[in-house]
């Protein structure tokens, strides 16, 4: 139970993460909704997944590629691109304590006294640049998903969506 | 396809190349990756009866249009892309556009008209969206295990950075300096939580509140173009984010070393 509202609450707060970041990008109006949905439903599967000890990159990876995945068929829902809904979406995720991290430990690699204190800076540097660069890679991957499984074709042009609609109007 | 481009008169590659680059260049500052661009201008030249190559960059677009059948009728044009501001709802409506165009349902000089109505089109309030930015940073910030009292002060923080780099852009300052004046305050309004520990977390509050000024989209579209091999692309724009990505560590240091580094 306890877990349960844990989840929820983390998907209430990435909703507002997406839909505002939503706002932000010039996201149309009308699509602002599925963002938030869809940034939820990804903040809460990579939370699901780091509780259970799967490790930050890999559940990261997981749960872009599953907003890359749903995304395909939330923006055909909306009539948009897929892009407009899952960057606001991924953004979410963004790495920005690691690379504030590694931002501060390189001013402080600056100064002569504090680096004698703290020897092991520059390990810190590195440990947050990679976590940063390899992040920000698996969120780019989740997004552009779509064009490299479906080798460039449009949504339109994807047949299982377009048998689905068929199905649908007979 | 060929009866219907009869039917209407035929366009000369010269006006053909100006649409294309006229509505690539847009789509491309307004954040769509190279990719997005090709397949959407492709698919207005097929109907108009041309056949297409590009170089994107990310400053700018190299076109060339020609007719199979006409070797005189073809031309190699290109154009700057204007300053770079995302806008994802343009990349909608470009898309619908070519849709449109692609089955046949505008004539060009309809479509022309249309292009410029999309180019106009406002942005959401500024401060509307600065207060989207407050509660955006406010949430990560909650989500990074900030106190409530963390995440009002990155709430201050984002927005009155965000409506003050607003005013700076609107006096068509350089973008950079806007950042780093924007990071700077964003940094000075957050950095109170560490000086006077009001918060559980203050590390939370100067992390998360500069978020709004991360260059995700650039960052992103960078990592596509590359998997999509436009690597020119990739670079440029991969280097333009980096330099967004240090104006922003430009603007932190100095509203830290204003508060003293040693309290960090």
């Amino acid at each position: 139970m306890e877990l349960l509202s844990a989840i929820s609450i983390d998907f209430a707060l990435a909703f507002c993460v997406a839909f505002c970041w939503g706002i932000l990008f010039g996201t149309p109006w009308k699509a602002l909704l599925m963002t938030g949905l869809l940034g939820g439903f990804g903040h809460g599967i990579r939370f699901i997944l780091l509780q259970s000890d799967f490790g930050l990159i890999a559940s990261t990876l997981i749960a872009s590629v599953s907003i890359g995945l749903v995304g395909i068929y939330a923006a055909h829902k909306v009539h948009n691109p897929p892009v407009v809904i899952t960057m606001p979406a991924c953004i979410t995720m963004i790495p920005g304590l690691y690379a504030y991290r590694s931002m501060l430990a390189g001013i402080k690699l600056s100064d002569q006294a504090i680096l004698e204190k703290e020897p092991n800076i520059i390990p810190t540097i590195a440990h947050n640049a990679v976590l940063t660069f390899s992040l920000l890679f698996t969120l780019a991957v989740g997004i552009s998903i779509s064009a490299l499984l479906f080798r460039n074709k449009s949504v339109k042009e994807i047949r299982f969506i377009k048998n689905r609609l068929k199905l649908k109007g007979k | 396809m060929e009866n219907k481009t009869k039917s209407t008169k035929q366009i000369k590659a010269n006006e053909v190349a100006e649409f294309i680059l006229d509505a690539g260049v847009f789509l491309m500052a307004s954040g769509a990756h190279s990719g997005r661009v090709w397949r959407n201008c492709k698919r207005m030249a097929e109907h108009w009866g041309y056949r297409m190559n590009f170089n994107p960059t990310f400053t700018g677009i190299m076109v060339s249009v020609w007719d199979d059948k006409d070797s005189e009728n073809a031309v190699t044009r290109y154009k700057t892309a204007p300053q770079n501001s995302v806008h994802l709802e343009t990349l909608t409506q470009i898309s619908h556009l070519s849709w449109k165009i692609a089955d046949g349902e505008t004539e060009y000089d309809d479509a022309r008209l249309e292009l410029e109505a999309i180019k106009k089109k406002a942005h959401y309030p500024f401060w509307l969206v600065a207060l989207a930015v407050g509660i955006s940073c406010g949430c990560l910030c909650t989500l990074a295990d900030g106190s409530p009292v963390d995440a009002a002060l990155a709430f201050c923080g984002a927005s009155v950075g965000s409506v003050v780099r607003y005013f700076i852009l609107k006096k068509q300052f350089n973008q950079f300096l806007s950042i780093i004046i924007a990071s700077a305050i964003t940094t000075l309004i957050a950095g109170t939580d560490t000086i006077f520990g009001l918060g559980r977390a203050p590390e939370m509050t100067l992390a998360t509140s500069v978020l709004y000024l991360i260059p995700g989209v650039p960052l992103i579209n960078s990592v596509i173009d590359l998997l999509e091999g436009y690597f020119s692309a990739s670079i440029a724009r991969s280097l333009f984010a980096a330099s967004i990505v240090s104006c922003i560590a430009v603007g932190m240091i100095l509203s830290i070393m204003l508060l003293g580094i040693n309290n960090f």
